[in-house]
């Protein structure tokens, strides 16, 4: 269907359209018009994506700036998810206009899915297919080549060079698979295409980490223009995933590969200068100049990248002591040994970098500014060496990495050094987190480099939380209701058992057999009564497991096992990939199935539970995080000193937003249904801290159950959920064709009008009034100049305040 | 140097001497002379050098070595620790500071000179080890003043950083603190007020009515809090800046340092205000002020969460109420000569007899 807001006209590539979805294209106009940053929270299963994608492709195509695209999610299918859904869209514009227009979109993701070469595609991990890749595509390499050296390349890679620049793969849509099969079909690699084709598009798809990730993204995303619009979503974690792009963890054992890597730098070198002297010296000379000089280097290939780097550093000359590659290399073993010295140390310690710095200084007379340009002159260095084997170096570019942000940030960052893996460990295995306190720092690049910057979710409540914690402001702060022919969706709050008694989570009660046991009956009785699918969530492994082996005690799984099969998430991928497999045929088959896991864990993420495949999602407990954790008491205490978050306040959000996670996963559409289960006591009080589209749906009478009166509930929505229900009915209320677009429209315009129009009016009455007002004190004051007078109090009180200064 | 074979060092230590190992004897100690750098368990140092000096055991080593010198290390790369000896010695020599070269670039090639002669001291054959030697030895004749006072300065520095990382662990603690108070405080509160409501109930009064204040005393204690002031931590980076006296050195023989500005006498800390008093002289602050349209954002949680004060509202409004009251327009122009501002004469007359209501008190503001 095609409509405007305001003057922009909209492509929407469906013959109808949901009233969430308008609402939702008109913030977003609102904000790109207004340049500005958005947090907006839209119901799962109400086709963010699309809205998203046709508003932006709308905007984007309109106006001629052209304004380009970044948009950012969680996992690879997500991203190949967003391309097919524009690529759909593309192809209805293209019917729609009756012409192809320019436009290229393009999804990045990892070597490991893209690579092409035959036998590094089929490497394991995703650092060796980066590794070996390098270290057939470095800029040298191909040098050696042109030299007539004999060295091995990568076809695909070189045949990229052939072709035009800013023209390597036409136009169109491109999803990964369809990259793939390009690359494959003109022997050019997929990964690089994308890469160097990143200036030339109007659409990127890739993952967060592109961007937030300082260590990649200044190196992929570097040449982004200002004006680019940028989305992420599914953002309801984005301070967790800012934290973690700067957090490190030091282990003896990646000192001691750290120690190996510079003992073998320092081999390297003494090698060089007899050989190949004036690259030494050329290097050397270039850093005496500055930074700058560098720059040319830091291309596509470049093998480490720094972490946030200010500017003013990059301009800045590396300080003279480690200008020299071997004095460089003295300087990081002298670190590292320091590093080792501090790891023996048996009681936990928790410092801040200033701190550090200070002790760092007093025992090995390493400053402040030589640490800070770590991490760039150890990657100048590698790469005036031309290693290739750049795997054997991580260790010791992590301990560059992290000597560089303890000098660079006082605040907001801690260092943890924990020497025990837990409190009753005997045999030392020590760590030292480094640990990023402010979800702020990573992000902050992204804020001032572009102007719109758009945080959506369908569970991202409450709003206000973001802005502030990540430090940014917003145009438009939304949370959009969801609209409902039929209550698709029961939500209910489950406080008691059958038995009358509170059941909670909470430390005190969590292993007393009558809570566990009223939460096996719970279980029990929406397994009976649940068609096909049901996903019960935990607040940890451990509970889960404790939970379950006395369920098993009970008898209470043999009663599930009658009627669903039990599955259960573990910490491994792979036996979780298998479970869900599993779970999945039985959700189709008839069978029906049980799926017990985590709601911190890979399945409350990115899974989805749709029709079938969940009809219930029991959420046993309030999921808080585990407090007791050293790392999460400093961003606690963080928190509160600079951005006044109570602890409470920001774990209870933490823990709300991971239930919403959980609960938003059955519900996938609109024609979709479920019911939900919140089982904990502690529910009640935090029920307003749901999103708004589920508290909406949570009637009081819903709230705080037993657990027969919620089986009650359940059995009668089940029930009127399996009428027959047609998509007529929707007709309207949740789904508008054209002429409910329009109508709505025009009451908008209309209340608009109205709005303006009493606005008009009360400003004119309020004028006239002030205006009268002004003129009648005008004659009173010239009639009372000389009589006026303050009143008394006020007048002693302020003499004897003057006479003090005085 | 050798290497030992453990990079780590962390468990396989073993004493060349007695062969004892760590993994065996876990409270075995290791000492070694800074003479050699050789390293063995304490008692065997004990036990060798008890009567006095006596040669180094190690195989080709023929230094002789006193009980006294041993101590043990506090790297476990022992050509670490002697590196960081020699860098402690440097270090006490060539201890110009950024601040004393005219560009970066001087100040970088100094770093660089120093760095050089440390290689050689640390790694250099014998032969340039004696020539850096000597270097260092005349360098340290040649600019004993400049030496000395950077140390002081720089012991200044140190001390100051030393005392301000201190001050700001004190506030964290006492912070740490003040919101453990807070959240006992709060639950107190809670306990209490739960409390009454059942009394009330017990009494008969409705629950609503009785536990209504409560929440809002809870609250407004919140909004309250919200503003508590962090404790006073002196500002050592101010005091920093005054600390740096210094006299006059001739000039020395190092491209591009700086000529030594004279001192300036040393200040207090700045003042940015010129002593300027920022406590209302007009009204006095009484709390429990209230506004019927603000009542509803004080109960707000979501806007008291964010800090946000009733107070700090009152007070600017009072602020604001009081602002300009003495400030006569027409002096200020005369002053500020014609920037026009277009208030009728009248107006301006009225506005300054109100603010003071006696025209002879005007020179007190
Ligand atoms: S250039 Fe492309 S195809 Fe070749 S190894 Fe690298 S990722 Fe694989
Ligand atoms: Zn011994
Ligand atoms: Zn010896």
């Amino acid at each position: 269907m095609e409509f405007n807001i305001d003057d922009l006209p909209v492509l929407f590539p469906y013959p109808r359209i949901y009233p969430e979805q308008y609402a939702y294209m008109v913030d977003l106009k609102k904000t790109l018009d207004a340049g500005g940053n958005c947090v907006l929270e839209m119901p799962s299963g109400t086709g963010k994506t699309v809205t998203l994608l046709s508003l932006i492709v709308a905007y984007q195509q309109y106006y001629p700036e052209h304004r380009k695209l970044i948009y950012c999610s969680r996992t690879m299918s997500e991203i190949e998810k967003a391309l097919v859904e524009l690529r759909a869209l593309m192809k209805f514009r293209a019917e729609r206009l009756g012409r192809e227009e320019e436009f290229r979109g393009l999804g990045l993701t990892s070597r490991k899915n893209l690579c092409l070469h035959p036998s590094v595609k089929r490497e394991k991990s995703g650092t060796i297919v980066d590794a070996r890749c390098r270290s057939l595509t470095a800029g040298f390499v191909k040098e050696k080549r042109e030299k007539g050296e004999n060295v091995e390349t990568c076809i695909y890679h070189d045949n990229l060079d052939l072709l035009e620049q800013g023209n390597l793969i036409p136009n169109g849509i491109w999803t990964l698979d369809g990259l793939l099969r390009y690359g494959e079909e003109k022997k050019q690699c997929p990964y690089f295409t994308a890469r160097r084709m990143m200036q030339y598009c109007n659409v990127i798809i890739y993952s967060y980490h592109y961007l937030l990730d300082p260590k990649i993204a200044e190196r992929v995303s570097k040449d982004l223009s200002k004006d680019c619009i940028v989305v992420f979503d599914e953002a309801h974690n984005i301070d967790n995933v800012c934290i973690e792009s700067l957090s490190t963890d030091i282990t003896q054992d990646s000192l001691m590969r750290a120690t190996r890597g510079a003992q073998n730098l320092e081999a390297k070198i003494a090698e060089m200068k007899d050989s190949d002297q004036e690259k030494l010296q050329s290097e050397y000379e270039k850093l005496v100049e500055g930074l700058k000089g560098l720059d040319e280097g830091r291309q596509e290939d470049a093998f480490m990248a720094n972490p946030t780097l200010p500017d003013d550093l990059l301009k800045e000359a590396v300080p003279g002591n480690i200008r020299r590659a071997e004095h460089f290399v003295a300087f990081l073993r002298r670190f590292i040994e320091y590093l080792k010295t501090r790891m023996k140390v048996r009681q936990v310690i928790s410092e801040t970098p200033p701190s550090f710095l200070a002790h760092l200084k007093e025992y090995t007379f390493i400053e402040k500014k030589p640490l800070r340009f770590c991490a760039e002159r150890l990657t100048s260095l590698v790469r005036t060496l031309e290693l290739t084997n750049i795997e054997d170096y991580r260790p010791l570019q992590e301990v560059a990495t992290f000597a560089t942000l303890v000098a660079t940030y006082e605040k907001g960052f801690l260092l943890i050094l924990e020497p025990y893996e837990s409190d009753t460990a005997k045999t030392p295995n020590p760590v030292l987190h480094f640990t990023c306190l402010d979800a702020a720092i990573a992000i902050k690049p992204v804020f001032d480099r572009f102007s719109s910057v758009i945080i959506t979710s369908g569970t991202i409540s409450p709003l206000e939380m973001y802005p502030k914690m990540l430090n940014f402001e917003t145009v438009v702060q939304e949370s959009y209701a969801m609209t409902l022919a039929r209550r698709s969706f029961l939500p209910m709050i489950v406080t008691r058992g059958s038995d009358q008694a509170s059941i909670s989570t909470s430390f005190q009660v969590r292993n007393e057999p009558s809570v566990v046991r009223n939460y096996g009956n719970l279980l029990t009785e929406f397994a009976r009564m649940t068609p096909d699918g049901m996903v019960v969530f935990f607040p940890s492994y451990l509970y889960m497991e404790s939970i379950i082996s006395m369920w098993q005690g009970m008898g209470i799984l043999d009663e599930v096992w009658k009627h669903k099969l039990i599955l259960v998430e573990t910490p491994d991928a792979q036996e979780t990939s298998l479970a869900l497999e599993t779970y999945r045929t039985a959700c189709c088959n008839g069978r029906g199935a049980v799926l017990l896991c985590v709601a911190r864990g890979k399945v409350s993420e990115g899974i989805d539970f749709d029709h079938q495949y969940g009809r219930t999602v029991l959420c046993i407990g309030v999921p808080f995080q585990y407090t007791e954790s050293r790392i999460l008491k400093a961003r606690l205490e963080f928190l509160r000193e600079t951005y006044r978050i109570r602890e409470n306040d920001f774990l209870s959000f933490d823990a709300m937003r991971h239930a919403a996670q959980c609960l938003g996963r059955v519900l996938r559409g609109k024609d979709d249904y479920g019911v939900m289960v919140l089982a904990d006591r502690r529910f009640m009080k935090k029920r307003a801290q749901l999103p708004k589209w589920i508290n909406q749906a949570l009637l009081d009478a819903n709230t705080n159950l037993s657990t027969d009166m919620a089986v009650g509930n359940a059995r009668a929505f089940l029930k009127q959920m399996a009428q027959p229900f047609s998509s007529k009915d929707q007709e309207g209320v949740s789904i508008w064709g054209m002429k409910d677009l329009r109508r709505h429209q025009e009451k908008m315009a209309e209340d608009l009008i109205v709005e303006l129009k009493t606005a008009r009016e009360e400003e004119e009455r309020e004028r006239k009034r002030r205006e009268e007002e002004e003129r009648r004190r005008l004659e009173e004051e010239r009639d009372r100049v000389s009589d006026y007078e303050m009143d008394e109090d006020d007048e002693a009180e302020m003499m004897a305040l003057d006479a003090r200064i005085g | 140097m050798a290497r030992p074979l453990d990079p780590l060092g962390f468990e396989d230590e073993m004493c060349p001497v007695c062969k004892s190992r760590k993994y065996l004897n876990p409270d075995i100690v290791f000492v070694f002379n800074p003479e050699c750098y050789h390293s063995m368990c304490l008692n065997c140092a004990n036990r060798l050098f008890n009567d006095g000096p006596n040669q180094c055991p190690h195989a080709g080593c023929n230094k002789t070595l006193r009980r006294k010198g041993f101590r043990s290390a506090f790297f476990g790369d022992l050509s670490v620790e002697r590196e960081v000896d020699i860098r402690r010695r440097v270090a006490a020599v060539f201890n110009q500071k950024e601040d004393d070269f005219e560009t970066l670039q001087d100040y970088n090639n100094y770093l660089q000179m120093v760095e050089d002669l440390t290689f050689e001291l640390v790694n250099g054959t014998d032969e340039k080890r004696r020539q850096a030697e000597a270097q260092l030895a005349a360098w340290e004749a040649e600019h004993k003043q400049d030496i000395e006072r950077n140390k002081k300065a720089g012991r200044e520095a140190d001390e100051m950083s030393r005392k301000r990382l201190a001050a700001e662990r004190d506030a964290a603690r006492q912070r740490r603190i003040e919101a453990i108070k807070e959240a006992e405080e709060e639950k107190r509160e809670r306990v209490r007020s739960r409390e009454m409501e059942l009394d009330n109930l017990a009494k008969g009064i409705t629950a609503t009515t009785a536990a209504e204040p409560a929440t809002k005393v809870q609250l407004k204690r919140r909004g309250q809090r919200g503003g508590v002031t962090e404790p006073a931590v002196p500002n050592p980076a101010a005091a920093a800046t005054a600390g740096m006296g210094a006299s006059e050195v001739e000039r020395l023989s190092i491209r591009g340092l700086k000529e030594k500005p004279k001192a300036p006498a040393p200040q207090g800390p700045y003042d940015p205000f010129g002593g300027m008093d920022f406590a209302p002289s007009r009204y006095k602050l009484h709390g429990g002020l209230a506004h019927p349209l603000m009542e509803k954002y004080r109960l707000d949680r979501q806007h008291v969460a964010g800090g946000y004060s009733f107070d700090d509202f009152a007070a600017r409004a009072l602020y604001e109420a009081f602002a300009g009251l003495g400030v006569f327009v027409e002096d200020e122009k005369e002053v500020g000569s014609g920037s026009g501002i277009g208030l009728s004469q009248e107006t301006t007359m009225a506005a300054g007899i109100a603010a003071v209501g006696d025209p002879d008190r005007m020179d007190l503001d």
